[in-house]
């Protein structure tokens, strides 16, 4: 697994992966690269045509393959581009990060967003804090090595 | 060239605490940590106090100590157009096991046999070579052990190093190999000899067993050669869930699959991982077809592998009467019984 | 268990199944029994120690169980349950069985204890039990039996869990997870698992590793407990049949806690009944999503 990334000084950068809807998120994302928001470059995105088609498995892979940290984003409720995923997104989310928790991954190292296309604040947003929040939390060193 | 010699409990702990100074991994059936869990296991201690010689069989087989459920076998890199290959390190420490029960000290001198004979199995045989058994005649015994049905006992010296048989005041030794030699030298001073015998409490158990299961494992083959279409196997398949927990907890099930784990784009580690045959994975082929496509099929190969194919091949019957898979089959397939009937039917007595 | 008996004669001779699926006295115990011959039916038993769930032979899968034909089950209020389950998940049709209730005072842990039925031996989830009968069935036998005697929570374990810190728990779980072997038990028993070809078996890509490793132990283990959410009858089976005694119930019953607290929704032997997971509401909460 990849050694925890530093920078210069040897401060901690966490490496983030976002798991994004395509209509929504993936958008608002975009808004705000082109509105020349700041942000940090700790997040890699990884684009999904829905928040439906986010497996759970997903934000497990993430952590097993050296991510300190995972964002999950989509489309706000009622507004899914095909209806209902996100409805279906919710309830397995809310049911793994539970899971996750009982076993003990920190449940701040996973966010969950719903970032609709016209907010690219909001994505800045999510993006920074959650970048600061798993800074603090340190590496993710979960698996011993296998 | 077996000496026979008289180690007191006392002295034993002591032997262990020299082994485990010497940086020995020294393995002993011992408690499994934690609340959840009530059985013993073969685990490595780390002190005399950990090392529980008088309980019920462990859980577990031993064969894990030679044959871990899981091990890498290299590793891969590729640079460019070049890949490389890094043998993962295969300097095995050295191991000595004590308190290994007879059924489970055979098991590996059984399994030698597959793993040496067409392709040499350096990984098996490299940690063979640094484990040291100290087994130990049983005490105990229940309802599912038949060892004796397959050529074994309770005081089974086969695979043994040492063998040490309980008696009043301790444990007799019998120094039966070379290693074993190796570790009564460096060890001399525990064992030392002694004159007359001592009284054994082992008497009794082997009748315990023989009481369990009395077959003749050659009728048992033979039956199985000649009835491979016979509607037993239909029957008692039935109940079987196909969930292969009988093979992983066999001292004599050995086969395994390999898979390759990528960490990245270009590098990875290839390993193999311990399977069974009674997985419906197990024989499906790319194209789809399945030889072995339901659990009746999959069921009769076991009882044949065991109990037919690997005689014919090797000269040994691939089981150990441990009765591990009695105890631990949830759908209570009781491999006893299946073993009882057929011998009877093989005598043309009842019909199946 | 008289009454059992000439159920099953009754069914056999009108033809109305081809086979029995009940409890019989093995050498090691009460195991799941096969009935083809009127004349075995005395072979048929029901007492506290059928404790094997024995819908997990109705799945489709099991095509040798399905070559006998059309079956009556045996089955106890927590069997029920999966039953409809897998006829809510389509995966058999409600007339393609039939169904004997029985009336069930609890079931002891392990098939082969031999002492009649106490506090001492009970299985936990029968001192919970609500329903000591089930409801969807055709056939209904036996004499209604008290509740079990028993005390002390299940969940008293759980709340122990949850009361440590995350890396307290993470520690405990990568511990109880270790000497797991991968031998699949827990899914075999199951009779909610029945897909056709399990993710733990797919690869392009390889979502969890079939290495009895760390890495492949925790993903399997979570995922699986995910995927019952909402389906696990809380038969026991699965830990029963573990021979790596890992606590798996654990796991199945804080989801079956998370799917209660946040959706209301408890297993029922009702197949109409349709499962959280594969349904929603529009007002579900979501005070976790910022």
């Amino acid at each position: 697994m990849s050694a925890p990334v530093t920078v210069g000084d040897g401060a901690f950068e966490p490496s983030i992966v976002a798991f994004v809807c395509n209509w929504c998120t993936y958008t608002g994302a975009d808004l705000a690269g082109t509105s020349r928001i700041l942000m940090a470059d700790n997040v890699r995105i990884i684009r999904l045509p829905c928040t439906g088609r986010i497996d759970t498995l997903f934000i497990l892979k993430a952590f097993e393959r050296g991510a300190d940290g995972v964002i999950v984003s989509g489309c706000h409720p009622a507004d899914c581009h095909y209806t209902a995923g996100n409805y279906h997104a919710r309830r397995r989310f809310a049911i793994f990060r539970e899971l996750m928790n009982f076993v003990g991954i920190d449940p701040r190292r996973v966010t969950f967003s719903w970032v609709s296309a016209s907010e690219g604040g909001k994505w800045a947003e999510v993006v920074n804090g959650t970048t600061e929040q798993v800074r603090q939390l340190g590496p993710f060193a979960m698996y011993p090595e296998a | 060239m077996s000496t026979k010699r008289i180690l007191s409990r006392a002295n034993l702990d002591a032997l262990i605490r020299d082994l485990i100074a010497a940086g020995t991994v020294v393995v002993a059936p011992t408690h499994s940590s934690g609340q959840e869990r009530t059985g013993v296991t073969y685990g490595q201690v780390q002190s005399p106090d950990e090392v529980l010689l008088d309980g019920p069989q462990p859980i577990r087989p031993l064969k894990e100590v030679v044959f871990p459920p899981t091990e890498a076998l290299f590793r891969w890199r590729q640079e460019k157009s070049a890949v490389k290959i890094e043998e993962v390190p295969t300097g095995f420490k050295e191991t000595v096991v004590i308190g290994a029960r007879p059924c489970d000290a055979a098991g590996l001198e059984v399994v030698d046999c597959v793993m040496g004979w067409d392709f040499r199995d350096e990984l098996w045989f490299g940690r063979r070579q640094a484990t040291t058994v100290l087994a130990m005649a049983c005490t105990t015994c229940d309802e599912s052990c038949f060892c004796t049905a397959v050529g074994l006992s309770p005081t089974s010296t086969r695979g043994a190093d040492w063998f040490l048989t309980p008696v009043d005041g301790g444990f007799e030794v019998d120094v039966l190999t070379p290693k074993g030699e190796a570790v009564l030298e460096r060890y001399k001073a525990r064992c030392p000899e002694t004159e007359g015998p001592a009284p054994s409490r082992t008497a009794g158990l082997e009748q315990q067993v023989r009481a369990n299961l009395d077959v003749r494992p050659d009728r048992i083959r033979g039956w199985l050669e000649t009835h491979f279409d016979d509607p037993l196997w239909k029957r008692v398949a039935l109940r079987c869930h196909g969930c292969g927990a009988c093979a992983f907890v066999c001292p004599s099930c050995h086969c395994f699959d390999i898979v390759d784990e990528p960490d990245g784009a270009d590098s990875g580690t290839r390993r193999r991982n311990w399977d069974s045959c009674q997985t419906a994975l197990f024989t499906l082929h790319g194209s789809g077809h399945n030889p072995r496509k339901d659990q009746t099929a999959r069921f009769r190969q076991r009882i044949m592998h065991k109990f037919s194919i690997y005689p014919a091949r090797f000269g040994e019957v691939l089981c150990t009467g441990c009765g591990r898979c009695v105890r631990v089959c949830a759908a209570g397939m009781d491999l006893v019984s299946i073993l009882a009937e057929i011998d009877r039917a093989a005598q043309g007595g009842a019909e199946t | 268990m008289q009454e059992l008996r000439e159920l099953a004669r009754k069914l056999l001779q009108e033809k109305q199944v081809s086979a029995i699926l009940g409890y019989e006295h093995g050498r090691m115990g009460t195991r799941p029994a096969f009935v083809t011959d009127v004349a075995d039916c005395e072979r048929l038993v029901f007492d506290h120690r059928c404790v094997q769930n024995l819908a997990a032979y109705l799945s489709p899968r099991r095509t040798h169980v399905a070559a006998l034909g059309r079956l009556a089950v045996v089955v106890k209020s927590c069997d029920a349950r999966a039953v409809a389950g897998l006829i809510r998940e389509s995966q058999i049709k409600r007339e393609d069985v039939v169904l004997i209730g029985v009336r069930c005072g609890g079931v002891v842990r392990d098939p082969a204890d031999a002492r009649p039925l106490s506090a001492d031996n009970v299985a936990p989830r029968c001192v919970d039990c609500e329903k000591r009968e089930p409801t969807l069935a055709d056939h209904l036998v036996g004499e209604p039996k008290p509740a079990p005697a028993g005390s002390g929570s299940r969940d008293a374990r759980l709340s122990e869990i949850e009361a440590m810190s995350p890396d307290e728990r993470l520690t405990l779980w990568m511990e109880l997870l270790a000497p797991c072997t991968r031998c699949h038990a827990c899914r075999q028993v199951c009779p909610m698992c029945f897909c056709e070809r399990c993710i733990a078996e797919k690869t392009q890509p390889t979502w969890i590793e079939t290495s009895p490793h760390a890495r492949g132990n925790l993903a399997w283990h979570l995922t699986r407990a995910l995927h019952l959410a909402g389906r696990c009858v809380d038969c026991g089976e699965c830990e029963r049949a573990c021979p790596a005694e890992i606590p798996l119930g654990l796991l199945n019953r804080k989801v079956a806690r998370v799917v209660a607290d946040r959706y209301g929704y408890v297993v029922a032997d009702d197949p109409s009944k349709p499962t959280p997971i594969g349904t929603y509401q529009l007002d579900d909460a979501q005070e976790f999503i910022q």
